[in-house]
């Protein structure tokens, strides 16, 4: 099959996340099970505007609002008669592929989360509120009237609520950390999250609850991974026990997550929540704000979810930590998710049956 | 020591999971389930069928589905939660604690939080912990299985002020009352003056039904709590300013609920 995958970062933009590493596995199997797979994205610095990555094609143009436009421009002139199935991978702004996909290709939307309440934290005040409440609905209304995937069962029900009759859930993937053997557990309750510090991960939520809980276990100490924004200025504000690491390398982060006896995770929203789950293979437990997405991947990774408030968090972790510390937390396979195997054969089936001709 | 904790429900998925998962999470090992659906039509009962021990449906209201979830219900202790309610994981634990400690208490009360999104809700969390250790709001929800049976139950006369019924008559009936650490968290969703003033509203019709079971109930209506820690509302001007809009808005639904009675309104639909 030929394949065009829309997105508007790829997996060497600077800003890739979650989702383009699912895109990254899943287009790469595609393409190493004979399929001829493009992903058009926008341009990266000192990253040719066309090159082959793991076997599928990358081309790229346009920046950050403008790669919309370059999408369909590309279209125009290359895409048009070459593709049986158009993906567009919405993040926050669709490429509409439904709307000029115009020779008979059919097309659906991949959708990992919706931006909601994350407007006000990633945009200025009057802008916020415009895209909460007018733009994002208006976007998400066009969109559902086509077909769509969508990663969790929380982004399922948030896309019916803008009225998207037609979306089905595909599995989240996950691939074990390469890891020789375990390491101990830290002798003094220890407490991990991992996130970008900024707003919308809400890692102040984290210190606060910290400080309440230390007041119960004095000796609970908590490592908080992850650059940001924020960074630096909690880090001048830490509070004795919370340890600022700031960007560390894979092999660190799962050694430290496997080392911590709970995981917290407080994001105001997520797609899925990888990071509970990539905790739960390393047989660490989460705690988890119960908000979409979070509450998907924690229940399918045997966490506990609580109340989204700071005193929640740690009257939970006052209560779990000495247990968890005592009896380990089993890992669980592949955190709950599936093998990114399984993952490109789901989608690729759901791509096949819900693509629609466009016109 | 059983537990069973007994949940009503009606369309409620939103808050459902959270609240059947958190009982599934308790410590305490020797835990039941028990959901009493009333004629959901969203996802409630597939959520409650997931995670109950036991599931029935009964209706007509909230009073009667607790009654038969008390039937269904086989542990030494029956816990009454609503289905917004998530409760702290160590709550069993702290209830089989103190009533094996304790052989004088009959029922226990259970410290409440509120939490939610939108500025009203932040107004009722600012009331809610006022009312901490107010025994005239706060209702007993744990009790022992013989002490509620011997109640009688929760009262089917009653759709509001069921909780100060029971409560009124636990004390009435001399049953020790105490409370626990643990507490339950509240979700109040996104609160909204016209959502509360039409619930409010349609619980007044039964205050006059309550006040002449309990002629001294009247003292439950007047909150003299708010004004206990006056510094705490000095030091939210703003949600205090909210706080006693809120209760205005309340007690005027609550008197036009009375009224509704004396004139013989019709229930409305929606209710």
């Amino acid at each position: 099959m030929r394949i065009l995958v829309l997105n508007w970062r790829d997996p060497a933009h600077p800003l890739a996340g979650g989702a383009e590493v699912y895109t990254a596995e899943i287009l790469r199997r595609w393409a190493a099970a004979g399929h001829q797979v493009t992903l058009f994205a926008a341009a990266v610095a000192g990253r040719p505007a066309e090159e082959t990555v793991d076997g599928y094609r990358v081309v790229r143009a346009g920046g950050r609002f403008t790669v919309y436009r370059q999408a369909r421009r590309w279209w125009r002139r290359h895409g048009r008669g070459h593709f049986d199935i158009v993906v567009d991978e919405t993040n926050t702004v669709p490429f509409f592929a439904g709307e000029w996909v115009d020779d008979g290709a059919r097309t659906v939307a991949l959708v990992h989360q919706t931006c909601e309440e994350i407007w006000h934290h990633n945009a200025p005040f009057p802008a916020s509120y415009l895209g909460r409440y007018a733009l994002e609905p208006w976007w998400l209304r066009r969109l559902g009237r086509g077909p769509i995937l969508a990663v969790s069962e929380s982004t399922r029900r948030s896309l019916a609520r803008f009225g998207a009759g037609q979306v089905r859930v595909v599995p989240e993937g996950f691939a074990p950390p390469p890891m020789d053997a375990p390491p101990a557990r830290e002798p003094t309750p220890t407490v991990v999250f991992c996130g970008r510090m900024v707003p919308y991960k809400r890692p102040a939520d984290v210190v606060l609850a910290a400080t309440i809980a230390a007041r119960t276990i004095p000796d609970l100490r908590v490592w908080m991974i992850g650059g940001g924004p924020q960074l630096r200025r909690m880090r001048a504000g830490a509070p004795p026990g919370v340890e600022f690491l700031g960007w560390v390398d894979e092999a660190t982060k799962h050694d430290l997550m496997a080392r911590a006896h709970a995981h917290v995770a407080t994001s105001v929203r997520e797609g899925w929540g990888l990071v509970v789950t990539e905790a739960a293979a390393l047989g660490t437990p989460t705690i988890a704000y119960d908000v979409p997405g979070l509450r998907d991947s924690t229940r399918a990774a045997g966490g506990v979810l609580v109340p989204p408030e700071p005193q929640a968090l740690a009257r939970w972790l006052v209560e779990l930590l000495p247990r968890w510390m005592a009896g380990d937390f089993e890992p669980v396979p592949f955190g709950g998710a599936r093998p990114w195997d399984e993952v490109a054969d789901a989608v690729l089936a759901a791509v096949s049956e819900c693509a629609h001709a466009a016109r | 020591m059983k537990v069973s904790f007994v949940v009503p429900t009606r369309n409620s998925a939103r808050t459902l999971d959270t609240c059947l998962g958190s009982l599934r999470a308790q410590t305490h090992q020797d835990v039941q389930i028990v959901v009493v659906d009333n004629a959901s039509t969203d996802a409630t009962v597939d959520i409650a069928r997931w995670w109950a021990d036991r599931f029935a449906d009964r209706g007509p209201e909230r009073s009667a589905q607790r009654n038969h979830g008390l039937r269904c219900a086989t542990g030494d202790v029956v816990v009454f939660l609503d289905s917004d309610m998530v409760a702290e994981p160590g709550l069993a634990a702290a209830i089989v604690d103190r009533f094996t400690g304790q052989s004088e208490l009959g029922a226990l009360v259970l410290p409440e939080r509120s939490f939610g999104t939108g500025f009203f809700t932040r107004c009722r969390v600012l009331e809610k912990s006022l009312y901490v250790g107010d025994d005239r709001v706060e209702a007993p929800r744990a009790f022992r299985r013989d002490v509620i049976e011997a109640l009688g139950g929760w009262s089917e006369s009653l759709v509001a002020a069921e909780d100060w019924d029971l409560a009124d008559r636990t004390a009435a009936a001399g049953v020790g009352i105490g409370r626990v650490d643990a507490w339950i968290w509240h979700d109040e969703g996104r609160l909204r003056l016209a959502g509360t003033f039409a619930k409010k509203r349609y619980y007044g019709r039964w205050i006059d039904h309550y006040l002449a079971l309990h002629p001294d109930g009247r003292r439950k209506l007047v909150r003299t709590a708010l004004f206990r820690r006056p510094l705490w509302l000095l030091r939210h001007p703003l949600l205090t300013a909210g706080l006693f809009l809120l209760k205005a808005t309340e007690a005027l639904a609550l008197y036009l609920g009375v009224r509704d009675v004396q004139h013989r309104r019709p229930v409305p639909k929606a209710a």
